[in-house]
C-alpha cells in the first residue's frame, strides 16, 4: 500500500513537472540582427567529406579564431579573413578541386563525362556546377552565376585542352567563393512585413548547429518548398536532423569547443619529464574526451552531469601506456573501456586530455586545472594573475615546501594571490595524483599526495569525489546550457532578455533529465534560434544586400 | 503462509555450502543441498523447523551487516616485454679468460692458407675487403664446399675457449661436480658472477673468445637492433596468479610471443605498460610453456619447463628449442622494468644452423664454422645421445632486460570462430551447429 501510495506520488510529481517545464511559454528576446561568420576549419573539413568523400585531402592553415566567452565558435561571428588566410583558402581550393577531377575520383564524383576530354563541355559542366554548387553554397545557383562558373571552367579547358583542368577551376572559384566560406543571414520579410531569415539561412543554421556541416539536400529541398517558413516544417527537420548519426559532428564539435580540445593537438610537453608523451598520445587523447562524451550522450542518451562520474571510455595503444591499462587492440584501433570500481579515476576530468592540457609543459597546476574547471565547466570567470607576482617563494629549491599543495598554500597566504586561488587551488589539488600528461602518481618528491579540498562547500577527498562534487553542482548544467545558446546563436547569455530564456532552456534541461540531443533540440526548434531582426544600416538590407546568398546579384559579384 | 525468514533460508539452502563471516568474527559454515532443503520442509517438527528459520535467519542479518563473505582478494598479473636479450658473456678487463686471445675467422684461415699469387688474384690485389670475399672465403672446402654447411670436410685449428672461472649461469645439471648424470656429461664447472657455485654454461665456453659475441660485437647488438626496428622475435613473459608482486611463493609463468611492433617513445626508448598481442595458432600460443615459480623479494624465479620461444636477430628468423629452462628475474620496485637471466640447454646442432645462417656478418664477427662446430661437440654437457651417448646440448645462460607490458590474449569467442574453417563459420552463421 504504502508502495503504491509512493509510486502514485512520484507519478504525479514528475507530471507536474513535465508541465510545470512543457507549460512555461520561452520568453522574448529581441532578435540580433543578421550576421556573417566565417566557416570554422572542422566545418569546413565536413562540408568536404560530407559533399566529396573523406578520402578527399584538406591540407592547410586555417586563421584561428577569437575565443571569447568560453567559446571559439562565438569568434566566427566576427571573423575577418587576412590576406595570408586568403592564399591559404584558394591552395586549399586548387587542391581540394584537382583531387576532386582526378581520374581516380571524376568517375564518382562528376555526374557526367565531356564528348571530348580535351575540350570544354558546355552541358556537364552545367550539370556539375548547378548540383555543386548548390550544396556548397548552400542555396542553388542562379543560372547567372552556374553560367560564369563554367564560362570560367571552359576557358580553363580550352587553355589547357583539358576539360577536367577547367572543372577543376571552375570548381575552385566556388570554394573560395564568399558565400563558401561565410554562412551568411540573408533576411527577407515574411507576409506581414516582419524581417526573417530566408530559408536557406535558416536551413544552414540548423545544420552548423545540428551536424556541424553543410545542409544536406533533403534540407535545402526543404527551404526551397518553404517548408522550413514553417514551425512544422522547421519541427520536422529539426527532428531529422537529431535522429541522425550525423548530430554526432554536432555534439562534437560543440564539446570540443567548449572543453578547449580545439587547440589540444598543440600542446608541448617535455619528452624528458614525460617521455610516454608524443604526439599520437595527443591525438588520441582528444579523441578519447570526445568519444567518451558521445558515447555517454548520445549512445547511451545519458545524463550530462554523469561526464563528470563515468568510468566508461574508449582507449588505443598509445592512451593505454600513459594509463598503463592493457589495450585489446594496440594496432591502432579504439576499444571500449571501463576504468574498475578501485581505480581512481572517473570522469572526463581525469582523462589525459584533461590532464595535461591544463598543466605546465613539464608539471601539473592545480591552479590552471582549477581555473579551467571554474571558467570551463561552471561558466565563472577567474581573473588573470597580476603581472608582479612574486614567484620566487613557489620556486624555492631549498626542498621546504616538496607537494604543490605546500607550495601553493604560499600563494593562498599571500592577500594579493588569496582571492583566486582559493576558489581554484581546492578543485586542482583533487586532480594532483594524476600528472602532467596524465599519469598517476601516489607521491611528489617522495612526499605524499594529498588531494583533499572542497568545491562551493562540498568537500571531498579526492578526484572521484570531485566528480561527484561537479555531478551535483547546479552550476554545471546551467554552464552547459549557456554556452550551448552561446554556440547556437553567437550571443553571450547576458544580452537583454537572454538570461531569462537561458533560465528557460536551464529549466527545460533539467526536465529532460540533464539530455544533450533534447537540450540541442529545443534550442533549435526555438522562435530565438532561427529569429532575426532588420538589418540596421540601408546597405545590408536584404534588397540592397547585393553579395545575398541566392540572389540574383551574387552571381556578378 | 511462509514467513520472509522461511523464504530466505530455502533459498539458501539451495546453493550447497556457504560460508559467513560475521562482524564478530564468527564464521557459519552452512552445508546443505536439495535434500536438506526437503528435509526442512518436511520432516523437521514445526518447533524445529521454527528454531532452524531463527538461527539461520539470524546468521544472515549478521552477515548481512558485517562485512559478508570473506571474498578472495583477485590475483593479479604481471608482463613484461624483452626489449633486449643476450648471450650471457663474462669479459675482464684484460681479457683474461682467453689467454690464447682471440678465436680465429674463417676469413683468417682462409688467408693463411693461399699462396701470395693467389691472394692478389683473388682479392683483386688486395682491394677487396671481407664482405666482398666472403663467398670465395667459405667455399673452402677441398672440393670448393662451403665449410659452414660441410663443417667437417676441413680440419682448422682448435677453436680458442674461454679459460676462467667465473660465468652467468645456473647449476643446469644438479652437481656440484659436473660428473656425468643421466642427463649430462662431464664437464667443468664454473662459479657464477655472484658467487653462486657449480653453474654450467659451456655456451659461455664455448663462445667467449669470440669476438662476435662479446659487448659491441655484431651478434649480439646487431640483433637487439634488428628486433627494435623490425618488431619481429618480441618476446612476452606473463606471471599469473600473483597476490604480491613483491613475494609470493606460488605464481605460474608463461612466455609469448607478441605481434605487434616495440611501443617506443619520444627518445626512442621502449615504453612500460603497453600492450602486446599475443600470437596464437588454433586458439593456443605456439611458443612458451606454463612453469610454476615463485617471488621472493621481487625477484621471480621458476622451474624448469622446456619450450619453443621465436627469435629474430641479424636477419635471420628461427624456433628456437630451448630444454630445462629456468628463469630469474629481478623486478624493480616501482613495476616498470626488470632484468632477467635464462638458463637451459640449447641444442647443438640449433646452434650451428644459426651460425651457418649468418653469412656475411660472421666477418666482423671472426667466427670460424668448422672450429666451432668441433669445439661445440666437445663441450656439449647435456642430454646425450641414447645411442651414442654424446651430449648433444650446451648449458647456456641468456641476460635480457625487459619493461613492463601486457599481453593482450585474443578473445576466446573470436579465435574460436577464426579457427573453425569456413564451413564451420557459414554454419554457425547459419545458427546450424554450435
Amino acid at each position: 500500500m504504502k508502495l503504491g501510495f509512493l509510486r502514485t506520488t512520484a507519478v504525479c510529481l514528475a507530471a507536474a513537472l513535465a508541465l510545470s517545464a512543457c507549460g512555461k511559454s520561452e520568453p522574448k528576446v529581441e532578435a540580433a540582427g543578421p550576421a556573417v561568420r566565417r566557416v570554422t576549419e572542422a566545418q569546413y573539413r565536413n562540408v568536404i567529406a560530407d559533399l566529396f568523400g573523406s578520402n578527399i585531402v584538406v591540407v592547410g592553415r586555417f586563421d584561428p579564431l577569437l575565443r571569447n566567452n568560453g567559446l571559439s565558435s562565438t569568434g566566427a561571428w566576427d571573423a575577418k579573413i587576412t590576406p595570408t588566410g586568403v592564399e591559404q583558402f584558394e591552395r586549399m581550393a586548387r587542391a581540394i578541386a584537382d583531387q576532386i577531377v582526378s581520374p581516380t575520383n571524376r568517375d564518382v564524383l562528376i555526374p557526367c563525362a565531356p564528348a571530348d576530354a580535351t575540350k570544354a563541355d558546355d552541358a556537364c559542366a552545367k550539370q556539375f556546377f548547378a548540383k555543386t554548387g548548390r550544396m556548397l553554397l548552400r542555396h542553388p545557383l542562379p543560372p547567372e552565376q552556374i553560367q560564369v562558373t563554367v564560362d570560367l571552367a571552359n576557358k580553363a579547358a580550352t587553355t589547357f585542352n583539358d576539360f577536367y583542368r577547367g572543372m577543376s577551376v571552375g570548381l575552385a572559384s566556388l570554394l573560395v567563393s564568399p558565400s563558401f566560406l561565410y554562412v551568411i543571414d540573408t533576411v527577407e520579410n515574411d507576409k506581414n512585413g516582419i524581417p526573417q531569415l530566408n530559408a536557406y539561412a535558416k536551413a544552414a543554421r540548423l545544420s552548423f548547429l545540428l551536424w556541424n556541416s553543410t545542409p544536406d539536400d533533403a534540407l535545402l529541398t526543404a527551404a526551397e518548398k518553404g517548408e522550413l517558413n514553417t514551425k512544422a516544417g522547421v519541427k520536422k527537420q529539426v527532428e531529422r536532423l537529431v535522429a541522425s548519426p550525423r548530430l554526432e559532428s554536432g555534439v562534437r564539435a560543440f564539446f570540443g569547443d567548449m572543453l578547449g580540445l580545439d587547440e589540444f593537438e598543440a600542446i608541448e610537453k617535455d619528452t624528458i619529464i614525460y617521455p610516454t608523451f608524443s604526439l599520437a598520445v595527443a591525438h588520441d587523447a582528444k579523441e578519447q574526451a570526445l568519444r567518451t562524451i558521445s558515447n555517454l550522450l548520445l549512445t547511451e542518451r545519458g545524463d550530462y552531469r554523469d561526464l563528470f562520474t563515468t568510468r566508461k571510455t574508449y582507449i588505443s595503444g598509445p592512451l593505454g601506456r600513459v594509463y598503463q591499462v592493457p589495450v585489446p587492440r594496440p594496432d591502432g584501433g579504439w576499444a571500449p573501456y571501463e576504468f574498475p570500481a578501485d581505480d581512481p579515476r572517473s570522469g572526463i576530468v581525469t582523462q589525459i586530455a584533461f590532464a595535461a592540457q591544463y598543466s605546465h609543459p613539464g608539471r601539473s597546476s592545480p591552479t590552471i586545472r582549477g581555473k579551467a574547471i571554474r571558467e570551463a565547466l561552471l561558466c565563472q570567470k577567474v581573473p588573470d594573475p597580476p603581472g608582479n607576482v612574486d614567484f620566487s617563494q613557489f620556486n624555492a629549491s631549498d626542498g621546504t615546501n616538496k607537494t604543490t599543495r605546500e607550495k601553493l598554500a604560499e600563494h593562498r597566504a599571500n592577500p594579493t594571490c588569496a582571492g583566486c586561488h582559493k576558489i581554484t587551488d581546492p578543485i586542482g589539488l583533487a586532480l594532483e595524483k594524476i600528472d602532467g600528461v596524465g599519469q598517476l602518481r601516489q607521491t611528489e618528491n617522495n612526499a605524499p599526495i594529498d588531494t583533499s579540498g572542497d568545491l562551493d562547500g562540498v568537500a571531498y577527498q579526492d578526484a572521484i569525489g570531485l566528480g561527484k562534487a561537479l555531478h551535483d553542482n547546479p552550476a554545471v548544467p546551467t554552464c552547459v546550457v549557456s554556452r550551448m545558446y552561446a554556440y547556437a546563436t553567437g550571443r553571450a547569455p547576458g544580452a537583454s532578455g537572454d538570461k531569462d530564456l537561458v533560465k528557460y532552456f536551464g529549466e527545460s534541461f533539467v526536465g529532460d533529465g540533464y539530455r544533450i540531443p533534447d537540450l540541442m533540440k529545443r534550442i533549435a526548434l526555438s522562435d530565438a534560434f532561427l529569429a532575426v531582426s532588420a538589418p540596421k544600416s540601408k546597405a545590408a538590407t536584404p534588397t540592397s544586400a547585393s553579395a545575398a546568398p541566392g540572389s540574383k546579384e551574387e552571381s556578378k559579384s | 503462509m511462509e514467513p520472509a525468514g522461511g523464504l530466505v533460508f530455502y533459498g539458501i539452502l539451495s546453493c550447497g555450502i556457504m560460508r559467513l563471516t560475521t562482524k564478530l568474527g564468527i564464521i557459519l559454515t552452512l552445508r546443505c543441498n536439495s535434500g536438506a532443503r526437503y528435509l526442512a520442509r518436511s520432516d523437521l517438527s514445526s518447533g524445529s523447523r521454527i528454531f532452524a528459520r531463527a538461527v539461520v535467519t539470524a546468521a544472515l542479518l549478521l552477515a548481512v551487516c558485517g562485512p559478508t563473505q570473506s571474498a578472495e582478494k583477485p590475483s593479479k598479473t604481471l608482463g613484461f616485454v624483452i626489449t633486449t636479450w643476450d648471450t650471457a658473456i663474462v669479459e675482464t678487463q684484460f681479457g683474461d679468460e682467453c689467454p690464447e686471445g682471440f678465436a680465429t675467422g674463417n676469413d683468417e684461415l682462409w688467408w693463411r692458407g693461399l699462396p701470395k699469387q693467389d691472394r692478389a688474384r683473388l682479392t683483386d690485389n688486395g682491394k677487396r675487403g671481407f664482405s666482398e670475399r666472403f663467398g670465395i672465403a667459405t667455399n673452402r672446402g677441398p672440393n670448393k664446399e662451403n665449410v659452414c654447411l660441410n663443417p667437417t670436410v676441413v680440419v682448422d685449428p682448435p677453436h680458442k675457449i674461454v679459460e676462467g672461472a667465473t660465468s652467468f649461469g645456473m647449476n643446469m645439471d644438479g652437481t656440484t661436480d659436473g660428473k656425468t648424470t643421466p642427463k649430462s656429461c662431464q664437464h667443468q664447472k664454473f662459479t657464477g658472477v655472484d658467487g653462486t657455485p657449480a653453474v654450467d654454461n659451456q655456451m659461455y665456453r664455448l663462445l667467449g673468445c669470440t669476438y662476435g659475441w662479446h659487448f659491441y660485437g655484431q651478434y649480439q647488438d646487431n640483433a637487439n637492433v634488428n628486433r627494435k626496428t623490425t618488431g619481429f622475435g618480441i618476446n612476452i613473459i606473463e606471471v599469473t596468479g600473483v597476490d604480491d608482486p613483491r613475494n609470493d611463493p606460488d605464481v605460474t609463468v608463461n612466455w609469448y610471443h607478441a605481434v605487434d611492433q616495440y611501443a617506443l617513445n619520444a627518445q626512442g626508448d621502449f615504453t612500460p605498460f603497453a600492450s602486446y598481442r599475443i600470437e596464437t595458432r588454433e586458439g593456443k600460443s605456439p611458443y612458451g610453456a606454463p612453469a610454476k615459480g615463485k617471488i621472493v623479494d621481487g625477484v621471480l624465479e621458476t622451474q624448469a619447463a622446456d619450450m619453443t620461444l621465436p627469435f629474430y636477430g641479424n636477419y635471420t628468423w628461427m624456433d628456437q628449442k630451448y630444454r630445462d629452462l629456468k628463469l630469474r628475474l629481478k623486478i624493480s620496485p616501482d613495476g616498470k622494468s626488470a632484468k632477467g637471466m635464462a638458463a637451459a640447454y640449447y641444442d647443438v646442432d640449433q646452434l650451428m644452423y644459426y651460425i651457418t645462417g649468418l653469412g656475411v656478418v660472421s666477418y666482423s664477427a671472426q667466427s670460424n664454422c668448422p672450429s666451432l662446430y668441433v669445439a661445440a661437440h666437445q663441450l656439449a654437457d647435456g642430454y646425450p645421445d641414447p645411442k651414442t651417448g654424446e651430449c648433444t646440448a650446451l648449458s647456456a645462460a641468456y641476460n635480457f632486460d625487459a619493461v613492463a607490458a601486457f599481453a593482450i590474449h585474443p578473445d576466446a569467442a573470436a579465435t574460436k570462430q577464426a579457427d573453425a574453417g569456413p564451413i564451420k563459420r557459414v554454419l554457425t552463421a547459419l545458427g546450424i551447429g554450435e
